[in-house]
């Protein structure tokens, strides 16, 4: 949801845009560019998500000292750096640099030790012992100890937290000494790790007692590779690297400063003009515009989002020739989606194959539908639909990049196998409100977001029933197999699982899927180290700057 | 004179009213806040929950008196984006936008009455054609698309101004100039016609009739004279400028309100949005109040008809 309102924002920014020319498709996941004479720099891409890796100079031997300061243009000021009252990605970023979790979660999603130097599990999978790292020191020289962890549960629960769910996934957090804790659920969590990568950053106990929520907002205070500065409202964030880190050799930068930027054009231009040397979210437009310019480095990768038009069987929906499976793999096979990437968005998009993203567990196991008119003819005779049906359709407006047209693109392809949909448009408050009561037409329109590296909260808040309020579909087998996922702790079977749940969804698709949106950054090119996630999380204890000013 | 002051008080307090009354009815009926801020999983027991600590869930007279009684003394709650009080997010952010106002209304001014005397005095000159084309490129040219090519070319190409934000000295004069620009042209076209009008008047021409330098009947008989519709004007645009320009702040990263503004309403942030929308309202009155005193305060005819 918070990202939906990003998309708002972004949309009342885009009456304010200009966009220049018609750009040339970019070529998926690889950025090639020449820079200067013929020096072609390589960039190989493993994987999907794997950002170019353009390794010029090699690091300096021996105990390296932050160098340099990075200057980091988000897309807009953070709401706060209390990680359980962040609002959005903006505000997530400048965080996380201040603080560790017990666990970290690697660049290729794999939990690794942070300030908990190991953990057990029991063999129910409901209790966890942490054993936490001695002598690591917080930014303003107390120990961290057990106490810390059971506060930052706390305070993550209470008041002044937007995400109390994601700490009260613990049942219990109980210190044993003050360096083993002892984290208890209400039967297997398998999302607990990541969720304390994600939310459990760690705060000082005492100094959170001494100055209060207010007083921590104003100057917060963590184990993290950086410190806070100074927070010039509307304008800039400053962060000093922390000289007692407890990973070894990290940060590499002596200082980052966050500026805010809504205008996408703005950072392009600021970018160039290297008054800044990093940026998130730009345009596909933007992004081949950048290409040219010297200096400059442009990455892609595809977002953990999925776009797609829901069906509904428990409301609107109900009694509708949508009901029928075949009816469904048909609409499916009608539209093309890869036509309606290239043409709106330069192709910069992956189409979905299914329900779980491509940087998530268990992908890769279906195809996606391929644009097949004829076959969706036949499915519709075979479901006794020769000459189609009619069927009503909602889409929200200044909601995401395209997104009108790509719904009125949807509402084309089906009309021609013979559905004919009427298409109405919402402002998109109103939409998520309607879509939250389930009043939404049979046929609707929107996207899921996910950060956990696994697609379990996507499906299960729009596959949920009537038990997810933005659900309109409600399957038994799918419930099955999302209840089994979430008591699942071992990972190669919940990857067995969510296989076996995504080509179930292939056969009885409750969604047209649709993409994965690219997302686009660049930077000067001395920016070394940097690997942004599909969440568009980034993490800069080990960015490092090749000729630091 | 006080009989003129009342009256125009009585209407200002009048109009301060509707407008509370708009702004809180506005952002009632545009979506539900409760289902917006919290997360997409939030359940329906965590959005009611949510609603009933806000006061969402009361009857809206309640509410209504409610934010009035408060609003009176300027609080307009705590902003759900930023979890502190609305008004200092406001007062926070009014230093740049001053300053940004101020700049771009000085070069308004200074660029504009100039202009406007000299195409008013000799109408049909060279200079004339100048200071209509420039109020027409002024009044015309869409500010966003200027602050654009602004940015590219004085700030990419050039390296003269920074492209974005507020830091050295310079970083004022291009968001400065685009947000002056149109009311420079206002200014060319309003001096230019208010000086074409009085130069054919008579004490002008027994100014001139009884051996009075140029300068001198150009600066104490015809500017002053014409400085009165000029001054209502500056007032009126210095009170919209003072809200915060939406567009030129945006574009280029200024902290004011312009920005805040635009935040606030893409996240339904209603105590901020009602905040800088009731803020913005009362020094655009405020200021239009303070323009009629004046103005009635140099011209007798308005305060006598009273």
């Amino acid at each position: 949801m918070k990202a939906k309102l990003l998309g708002l924002l972004a949309v009342i920014l885009a009456v304010s845009m200009i966009v220049v020319g018609c750009a040339p498709a970019p070529t998926p996941q690889v950025v090639e560019k020449v820079v200067k004479e013929t020096v072609v720099v390589e960039k190989p891409v493993e994987k999907t998500v794997v950002v170019e890796k353009q390794v010029v100079v090699t690091p300096t031997p021996g105990k390296p000292q932050p160098k340099g300061t990075l200057r980091f243009a988000l897309s807009g000021e953070p709401n706060s750096l209390y990680i359980p009252a962040t609002a959005d990605k903006n505000a997530d970023i400048a965080a996380s640099q201040l603080y560790d979790p017990l666990v970290f979660q690697d660049d290729d999603g794999t939990i690794v030790p942070a300030l908990a130097e190991s953990w057990e599990v029991s063999k129910d999978g409901t209790e966890y012992i942490f054993h936490l790292r001695k002598g690591v020191t917080f930014h303003n020289g107390e120990p961290f100890t057990a106490d810390d962890v059971i506060a930052t549960w706390k305070y993550g629960m209470g008041e002044g937290s937007s995400w109390p769910d994601r700490y009260s996934i613990a049942k219990s957090v109980e210190k044993i000494d003050d360096y083993t804790v002892r984290v208890t659920t209400d039967g297997p969590k398998p999302l607990l790790l990541v969720t304390m990568h994600d939310f459990w950053s760690i705060i000082p106990n005492e100094y959170m007692e001494k100055v209060g929520l207010d007083g921590f907002q104003q100057h917060p205070i963590g184990t993290g590779p950086f410190m806070f500065v100074e927070w010039v409202k509307g304008d800039h964030i400053t962060y000093q690297a922390n000289p007692n880190y407890w990973r070894e050799g990290q940060p590499r930068v002596e200082k980052v400063i966050f500026r805010f930027i809504t205008e996408s054009s703005t950072r392009v231009a600021a970018l160039t003009a290297d008054e800044i040397d990093l940026t998130k979210r730009l345009t596909a437009e933007e992004a081949n515009q950048l290409l040219s310019v010297p200096g400059v480095k442009v990455i892609q990768y595809p977002v953990a989002r999925i776009f797609y038009i829901a069906f509904n069987n428990l409301t609107t929906g109900k009694g509708l020739p949508t009901e029928d499976a075949k009816v469904r793999q048909a609409m499916n096979y009608a539209v093309d989606v890869d036509a309606i990437l290239k043409s709106l968005f330069g192709g910069a998009g992956k189409r979905a194959a299914g329900f779980v993203a491509s940087s998530e567990l268990g992908y890769g196991v279906v195809k996606p539908f391929p644009y097949d008119p004829e076959k969706a003819k036949q499915l519709l005779a075979e479901a006794g639909y020769p000459n189609g049906f009619k069927i009503d359709m909602a889409c929200p407006t200044g909601a995401y990049s395209h997104f009108e047209e790509v719904c009125q693109a949807v509402a084309g392809y089906l009309e021609k196998v013979g559905i004919k949909v009427n298409l109405e448009f919402m402002e998109s408050a109103h939409y998520w409100d309607l879509e939250a009561k389930k009043e939404l037409p049979p046929l609707f329109g929107d996207s899921w977001a996910d950060e956990s590296g696994e697609a379990y909260n996507r499906l299960k808040g729009a596959l949920g029933g009537w038990d997810a309020p933005y659900s309109s579909w409600s399957d038994p087998k799918i419930d099955e197999l999302l209840d089994a996922i979430s008591k699942e702790v071992d990972q190669a079977k919940r990857k067995a699982l969510y296989e076996e749940l995504q080509v179930y969804m292939q056969e009885n698709p409750p969604f047209i899927y649709l993409y994965e949106p690219y997302t686009f950054e660049a930077m000067r090119d001395r920016v070394m180290d940097y690997y942004p996630r599909a969440s568009e999380m980034c993490y800069l204890n080990k960015v490092w700057l090749a000729t630091p000013e | 004179m006080l009989r003129y002051f009342l009256i125009r008080l009585g209407q200002s307090l009048a109009l301060m009213f509707g407008v509370l009354l708009l702004v809180f009815m506005m952002l009632r009926v545009t979506g539900d806040p409760a289902a917006l801020m919290l997360p997409r999983e939030a359940s329906a027991a965590e959005i009611e929950a949510f609603r009933e600590r806000m006061g969402f869930n009361r009857p809206i007279i309640v509410q209504f008196v409610d934010f009035l009684s408060k609003a009176v003394v300027g609080d307009f709650g705590e902003s759900l984006h930023f979890r502190t009080p609305a008004m200092t997010l406001v007062t926070q952010r009014l230093p740049a936008t001053v300053e940004l106002a101020a700049t771009g209304l000085l070069f308004a001014v200074l660029i504009g009455v100039p202009i406007g005397m000299m195409g008013g005095l000799k109408p049909g000159s060279a200079a004339d054609s100048l200071a209509r084309l420039l109020a027409l490129m002024g009044q015309s040219i869409p500010n966003f698309w200027l602050a654009m090519l602004m940015i590219l070319f004085f700030g990419v190409q050039l390296r003269w101004f920074p492209t974005f934000g507020r830091g050295a000295w310079n970083s004022v004069v291009m968001p400065a100039f685009v947000l002056g620009l149109p009311v420079m042209g206002q200014i060319v076209r309003l001096t230019r016609s208010t000086v074409l009008e009085i130069r054919s008047e008579d004490f002008v021409r027994t100014a001139y009739s009884k051996g009075l330098e140029p300068p001198v009947i150009y600066l104490k008989h015809i500017l002053r004279n014409a400085s009165i519709p000029i001054i209502s004007v500056i007032g009126v645009q210095f009170g919209y400028m003072l809200g915060g320009s939406i567009y030129i702040e945006t574009i280029f990263a200024w902290p004011g309100m312009g920005q805040l503004l635009q935040l606030a309403i893409g996240w339904r942030d209603f105590p901020l949005v009602q905040a800088i929308a009731i803020f913005t309202s009362t020094v655009v009155i405020a200021l239009n109040l303070l323009t009629d005193l004046v103005y009635a305060i140099i011209d007798p005819r308005i305060r006598y008809g009273f």
